[in-house]
């Protein structure tokens, strides 16, 4: 790849001596477009989030330029001032996008939406400025840098190769796969204890800088700007460029937006009408076709002729065991305090007058029914927003409306019921996601070693997982990916656990395996463990406490043995044959 | 009759082959227990013969006429249901509409409801409920009584005991003994609760690394200690 780099900045460099005026003109704009087609992918190819709004931050971009000259004078203060407001401008804006669109139990849709009407109220603004702005004729023939074309050209190339490359790095760097996995799962990032919205707003305010930046260079260069900069339109090719060359591989939206702008501007002289056509009918071909764009169908070709055993491997990293933490006196605290709670939808109440208390070094099975709102109740305790009435308070804070992220921060760790996990991280990512609160994930670089505590590792170790580090998640099993999200929640060290069924799909050996983990966590290590289990066995075996919940009611709350020989358990549970003859 | 025979399947995702020149028949009526360790292939043997993932070799054939390479919608209109893993359920719908899914064109809905009823009463109550806002175990009693209503030939069914109450599950048993009965009905049923799938088979098959390592006969009671050993290795 650093190949590839310096090939392309010695492109840069002797291009404008081998072709004609006209296309180094275009190249330029070109090479800008190319730039915020890049923060388009890492946004959306790679994020998720699917924005409409950075033509509008490329306008802001320009305009903070051409302003600024127009207004004042052309002077180093001013252009200095110019540099640094408009990004700044474009990254409030994205603050106040990301504010409206990543609150909580928002629908992914609504960034879409949001950007949308972004790029509509910045033509809007720029229209009514009067004369300040230009209103729809915009501004031009303000005095700029007295910078050849060729000049420009070898700029604009450099800021194209460089983005790319710094995005290239970024986006596989740990911290890099952390978007991915706000991609697939963005609930999991918030149970790891990563504050996804806040992740998403930074990320969106750094791509509208460096859209903010190049719309600078192209009100530099261009010496013209124009509302059309930044409305939704240009948005929405952004957004095509980056579909056609493929999204999430970053070169392939760069290349695209390159060559698209470059062909465009030929064409659209000799065909004009037509071309915007053909654009149209490509895309709609390639989207068909190729749903994956043009950049990855070409690099599968290319990959067919290379050998299968020359292609590159991604180095699997190493695992490692952390020193077992010093927890000699947190044995014997309140872990779980729970009064009052409910929990409607609508007239139904699926929990009503929930009151326990579990403390540290217990291990609480909670049985019942299917439909006894066993999972409801974990989801009370690991979510703020959840419940209708009563409190929840973890290791002594009350939860108050808490996210699940903030949750996790005082020592939570929930196991869903169904496997919650990355499908498109390999088994190491995941474990390093899982770890992210405790060790920073680095912006340029992938660990080669992941660090995992020993309860976690002998999950790992134990399930197989060790040796299929390297393996999508996608393509494991069903137990093994129960497996790995058991062995993701006990990487985050959490003092209270909530379990879902963390044993369903996986065989009898297995099972006891975890349970001796889970014994051991609880006795040597004082964590307070929820379990919600149907293997009454299971159960038996493991707990220190069972709590039996029935129509959204404890209806008991006693020793294993009390509860194990109860005759009201077996008859609404167990259904055991004794139980229907009594 | 032979509802199902598969001759030297071979299939997997990518690069990676799951199953290998795997072969297993199942007679018209017959159970057949398909147990292992994870990611030993159970999951993908029925992503294949349902037609989910396509065959790279071998043969699958449903109830005498070729199924080889037939998209999922041809099999189940041939009489094959499938209950996935996974909670295959329309979320957004309700129960009642989740079942109406499951229902063979010209049969009414009223006599559909009240077999299913039968076998999980709660899903007549709560026909206007959202099957999202059902719990776990509660979808996928939904997914058996949806694929039960069509009164399938044969049933491809995965892991259905994960999350469900121990009465439940001795309620599955009788539903499917009843429907098997009833209609001859034959099931390939993938497990991992060893006692539920015996209790239902009538033969098993130990799958290890895409292969056929071990089958038999259920009665005779050596079964579970032979299966046993396959899973604790």
């Amino acid at each position: 790849m650093a190949i590839l780099g310096v090939i392309a900045l010695a492109l840069v460099a002797v291009a404008p001596l081998l072709i004609d005026e006209y296309s180094v003109n275009i190249l330029v704009r070109s090479f800008l477009y190319g730039c915020i087609a890049v923060t388009v992918d890492i946004l959306w190819g790679f994020t998720g989030i699917l924005t409409f709004g950075q033509a509008a931050f490329f306008g802001i971009g320009a305009y903070a330029l051409g302003l600024a000259v127009t207004t004042y004078d052309f002077s180093a203060p001013v252009v200095i001032g110019a540099f640094i407001a408009g990004p700044l401008a474009a990254a409030a804006v994205a603050a106040i996008v990301a504010w409206l669109a990543f609150a909580p139990k928002v629908s992914p849709l609504y960034i879409s939406v949001v950007t949308l009407v972004q790029s509509v109220i910045f033509v809007q603004v720029i229209y009514s400025g009067g004369n300040f702005t230009g209103s729809s004729s915009g501004l031009s023939g303000f005095d700029t840098f007295d910078v050849p074309m060729e000049g420009w050209f070898r700029i604009a190339g450099v800021a194209l190769v460089v983005v790319t490359a710094l995005g290239w790095r970024f986006v596989r760097s740990d911290f890099g796969r952390l978007l991915v996995a706000i991609r697939e799962n963005e609930q999991r990032c918030r149970y790891c204890g990563i504050g996804t919205a806040r992740v998403k707003t930074m990320l969106l305010a750094a791509s509208a800088v460096v859209a903010a930046m190049a719309g600078f260079a192209y009100a530099a260069y261009n010496d013209v700007i124009a509302p059309d900069l930044g409305n939704f339109e240009f948005g929405t090719e952004l957004v095509i460029w980056v579909a056609l060359g493929g999204r999430g591989t970053l070169l392939g939206p760069a290349i695209a937006a390159v060559l698209i702008d470059f062909i465009s501007a030929y064409l659209s002289g000799t065909l004009p009408f037509i071309w915007q056509l053909i654009v149209g009918l490509v895309f709609i071909v390639v989207i068909v076709l190729m749903p994956q764009g043009l950049g990855p169908a070409l690099a599968n070709l290319f990959g067919r002729l290379i050998p299968a055993g020359r292609r590159a491997i991604a180095a699997v990293p190493e695992l490692l065991q952390l020193p077992d933490p010093d927890v000699g006196g947190g044995a014997d605290g309140t872990a779980i305090a729970i009064a009052g709670l409910g929990r409607r939808y609508g007239s139904l109440h699926v929990l009503e007058d929930i009151a326990f208390e579990a403390r540290a070094g217990e291990l609480v099975s909670l049985v019942g029914p299917n439909g006894a709102g066993k999972t409801t109740l974990i989801r009370c305790i690991s979510d703020g927003m959840e419940r209708s009435a009563g409190s929840v308070a973890i290791g002594g804070t009350q939860i108050g409306r808490m996210a699940p992220e903030a949750c996790v921060r005082l020592g939570l760790g929930r196991k869903f019921q169904a496997p919650n996990v990355f499908d498109a991280l390999t088994v190491a990512e995941s474990l390093r996601i899982a770890r992210a609160r405790q060790e920073r994930l680095s912006f340029w670089r992938r660990a080669d070693v992941v660090r995992l505590p020993a309860a976690s590792l002998r999950v790992v170790r134990a399930t197989g997982l060790a040796d299929q580090l390297g393996a999508t998640v996608k393509h494991l099993s069903h137990g093994a990916k129960q497996a790995l999200e058991l062995a993701m929640v006990l990487a985050m060290e959490p003092r209270v656990l909530l379990l879902d069924e963390p044993t369903a799909g996986l065989t009898k050996a297995e099972r006891s395996l975890i349970g001796g983990v889970l014994v051991d966590l609880v006795r040597e290590h004082g964590l307070c463990i929820l379990l919600v289990e149907h293997d009454l066995e299971f159960v038996r075996e493991i707990s220190s406490r069972i709590i039996v919940l029935h129509q959204g009611r404890i209806l008991l709350d006693g020793s294993v043995a009390e509860v194990t020989n109860s005759e009201l358990v077996r008859t609404v549970y167990s259904g055991e044959p004794h139980a229907e003859a009594a | 009759m032979i509802a199902l025979d598969i001759e030297r399947l071979t299939s997997g995702y990518g690069e990676a082959m799951v199953l290998r020149d795997l072969s297993l028949r199942v007679a018209a009526g017959e159970v057949l227990a398909v147990l292992g360790k994870n990611g030993m292939g159970k999951s993908t043997l029925l992503k294949t013969v349902m037609g989910f993932l396509p065959a790279r070799g071998g043969r699958i054939s449903l109830f005498e006429t070729s199924a080889t390479g037939r998209p999922p919608h041809l099999l189940a209109s041939r009489g094959v249901a499938y209950s996935p893993q996974d909670q295959a359920i329309f979320q957004d719908l309700t129960v009642e509409e989740n079942l109406r899914l499951g229902l063979p064109r010209g049969t009414a809905f009223a006599a559909g409801l009240d077999l299913v009823a039968g076998f999980f009463p709660f899903l007549a109550k709560r026909r206007r409920q959202r099957a999202g806002t059902l719990s776990g175990g509660e979808q996928k009693m939904l997914i058996i009584g949806r694929a039960l209503l069509a009164r399938p030939r044969l049933m491809l069914i995965d892991e259905i005991t994960e999350g469900l109450q121990p009465s439940v599950i001795l309620r599955l048993a009788e539903v499917l003994r009843a429907e098997r009965q009833r209609g001859g009905t034959a099931i390939l049923l993938v497990e991992q609760n060893v006692r539920f799938a015996l209790s239902l088979a009538d033969r098993y098959a130990v799958l290890a690394r895409g292969e056929i390592v071990d089958e038999g006969p259920v009665g005779g009671g050596s079964a579970e200690a032979r299966i046993a050993e396959h899973l604790s290795v």
